[in-house]
């Protein structure tokens, strides 16, 4: 392997190096964020109090959830449109248990990350056995777990009166930190350690590149999708509870379009939607970076009811602009790669390019 | 001939079925001018479907056709508000439906970004702006756009004659035009389509066009039967229409499916509600009914194409 290495080329990994980190969209999704907290500091008051940080952690505690368990399902290709509405049903359960059943709160929250784990199980089952494209399936579900949350309700029947100690958990600080957010990290080391640390984490990736390979390889495809899925419906009735803890009341309508912004932060974290690559830490860059885009805007126009319809707006159009933006930079360097001409006897070069071994 | 249309031979059964069941418990169902106005209030949707078919034969998928009704509607009643004529309203609609689904158009086939992350964005960025621009509001619309102008019983009629022939003219020309044959062969092997000298981009892009421009002559259709413009009435369009298409046969992976069967599953599916509601049912359910539809219409093409790519095991059974 030593004797590979080109002498005259020796200037050239640094630069690919460096070419390689300013191409990633995580290092992109980085930049943005500190722009963005840049120039809402300098615009807004007490952007930076610590205040306003813990509140702009305790809004995107349940949203960061949902992105985080979102990545290995769109790492093996797949997509999860049934999670806000999982949270829906979730959280009328967990009132219903609460509330006419009389179950003490973290009997009741147990209950509802079973169910969720229940409902993401159902998911896969369909998406494996019946080898029915996810985007289908879970678009069945997302209007089938809000149609049963609905009908649960009778369409307007919510839940309150939730004791101190549940209320707590969502609004509250623990070593001045909110409590949800130390939720949220546990999550993220969970769903880090899974993606980057394990067989598992790799085995994502391989089905996300190539399905059928990945089956060639060993890898059982079918339990891994359902590994992802399993997990995603789980944390979604965790997310849920969290919820219900935070605004204090349980609803039909808890966590509607919570799929999309979770879709957005992994999209924007540098996720390829097509599979194959990406990062749990770019997820968590892509959540921080719609929290403080929405909160910053907040604080700039007092009128927030205009802030919360301008900065959905601007996630959906920031969402099309990292995807076109994702998709003309591969057209580019595909079209340079191809125009440059081909030499057939060194290709060790091409190769490093595109996987440098000295980032990691 | 079974073999070949089952699914439009089994759900004709299972609407025939629901009728029936109609006829006999609830007589009044059938009463007509009820029943003119259900109709009538179908035809938005119906419009849209026939979108929608094109789109999933060409594989592809649109969800943010909702947002783009709820957007037409707007900009159609804003227009009829100001006294601009009915023609003219029409075609400000199909137009603005137009440029809404040529972005995405433009999007999914040129850079070729998967169809449902990119609606999904659309989605929400023409929802939240129609959101900031009305605020919530009501728009009150002026006498002459009621019913097109026509009286309620002669507009409801032509509106309901209106998208049928559209309907029938769809489905003549996805099976006899040159056009209709190429969304069918890019769909089922966008690769086979190329090289047999079809343009797969151009088919996509004109695919997501004319699923905008039917969307704003929906959106027109579904002004002229309400006094006032809601900027949410387009909410849940997309599965409403998903459904009738999956329903109905058409399937997710491209290329095959029926405008027939569309049809069919439409009237099945809008007959659900109204059917729980003479059923003194809570119409709560209808969300959820509509989700498991469309999960026992996915798990059955499941069992039935399993069947189909195991021939084996399918001729040992």
């Amino acid at each position: 392997m030593k004797s590979e290495i080109p002498t005259p080329t020796i200037h050239r990994p640094e630069a690919c190096v460096l070419r390689a980190l300013l191409a990633r969209q995580e290092t992109i999704i980085f930049g943005v964020l500190v722009l963005e907290i840049l120039l809402f500091s300098a615009i807004g008051t007490n952007f930076l109090a610590p205040d306003n940080i813990r509140n702009i952690a305790r809004h995107s505690v349940e949203i960061g959830l949902l992105a985080l368990v979102m990545t290995p399902i769109i790492l093996t290709g797949g997509i999860d449109l049934s999670v806000g509405s999982m949270m829906g049903l979730c959280a009328v359960v967990f009132g219903m248990l609460w509330g006419e059943a009389h179950w003490p709160p973290w009997l009741a929250g147990c209950a509802a990350v079973t169910l969720g784990a229940a409902g993401g199980a159902m998911n896969a089952a369909l998406i494996t056995r019946l080898r029915m494209p996810p985007l289908i399936v879970t678009l069945g579900t997302f209007s089938l777990f809000r149609g049963l949350a609905e009908a649960l309700t009778g369409g307007s029947k919510s839940f309150t009166d939730f004791p101190d100690s549940f209320l707590s958990l969502g609004n509250s600080l623990a070593c001045g930190v909110p409590v949800q957010a130390w939720v949220l990290v546990g999550v993220f080391a969970i769903v880090w350690g899974l993606v980057h640390r394990t067989t598992a984490g790799r085995a994502f990736r391989a089905i996300g590149f190539a399905p059928e390979g990945a089956r060639y390889a060993g890898i059982p495809v079918g339990q891994r999708i359902a590994l992802a899925y399993t997990l995603a419906g789980m944390v979604a009735g965790l997310a849920a509870v969290i919820f219900i803890s935070r605004v204090g009341e349980a609803r039909a309508n808890a966590g509607t379009g919570y799929e999309l912004a979770a879709i957005t932060a992994v999209v924007l974290g540098g996720t390829s939607i097509f599979g194959g690559t990406g990062s749990v830490y770019g997820t968590l860059l892509g959540v921080a970076a719609v929290a403080v885009l929405s909160n910053g805007l907040s604080r700039i126009l007092s009128i927030s009811d205009i802030s919360r319809e301008l900065s959905g707006m601007l996630t959906g159009a920031l969402l099309l602009v990292a995807l076109a933006g994702g998709a003309l930079t591969k057209a580019w360097s595909e079209r340079a790669s191809r125009s440059k001409p081909a030499n057939p006897i060194k290709p060790e070069p091409a190769a490093d390019t595109e996987q440098p071994p000295s980032n990691r | 001939m079974i073999q070949k249309h089952f699914r439009e031979l089994s759900i004709a059964v299972a609407l025939a079925l629901l009728l029936v069941a109609l006829a006999v418990f609830a007589p009044n169902f059938f009463a007509l001018q009820p029943l003119l106005s259900r109709l009538t209030a179908q035809t938005p949707a119906l419009v849209a479907a026939i979108g929608m078919t094109l789109i999933i034969v060409s594989r592809q998928i649109d969800i943010s056709i909702g947002s783009q009704f709820g957007m037409c509607a707007v900009v159609a009643g804003v227009l009829a508000a100001k006294g601009v004529p009915l023609p003219g309203v029409l075609l400000a609609s199909i137009g603005a439906g137009a440029v809404m689904g040529a972005i995405n158009g433009a999007l999914v086939a040129w850079l070729r970004l998967p169809s449902i992350v990119v609606t999904l964005a659309t989605m929400v960025t023409w929802a939240e702006a129609l959101r900031l621009w009305q605020q919530g509001r009501l728009l009150d619309l002026p006498e002459q756009v009621k019913w097109l102008a026509l009286g309620q019983t002669v507009g409801q009629t032509t509106l309901v004659v209106f998208a049928a022939a559209l309907v029938i003219f769809a489905a003549w020309a996805m099976r006899n035009l040159a056009a209709g044959r190429h969304v069918f062969a890019v769909g089922n092997d966008a690769e086979a389509a190329r090289l047999a000298g079809i343009d797969p981009q151009r088919v996509t892009f004109g695919v997501f066009v004319l699923m905008g421009a039917l969307i704003g002559i929906a959106a027109v259709m579904s002004i002229a039967q309400s006094p006032q413009v809601q900027p949410t009435c387009g909410d849940g369009l997309e599965l409403k229409v998903i459904a009738a298409c999956v329903v109905g046969g058409v399937a997710v992976s491209g290329g095959r499916g029926s405008l027939l069967g569309v049809f069919l599953g439409f009237l099945l599916l809008a007959n659900v509600n109204p059917a729980l509601t003479h059923f003194h049912t809570q119409a709560y359910w209808e969300k959820a009914i509509q989700g498991l539809v469309i999960l026992l219409a996915v798990a059955a093409d499941g069992v039935r194409s399993k069947k189909a790519i195991n021939p084996v095991v399918s001729a040992v059974q």
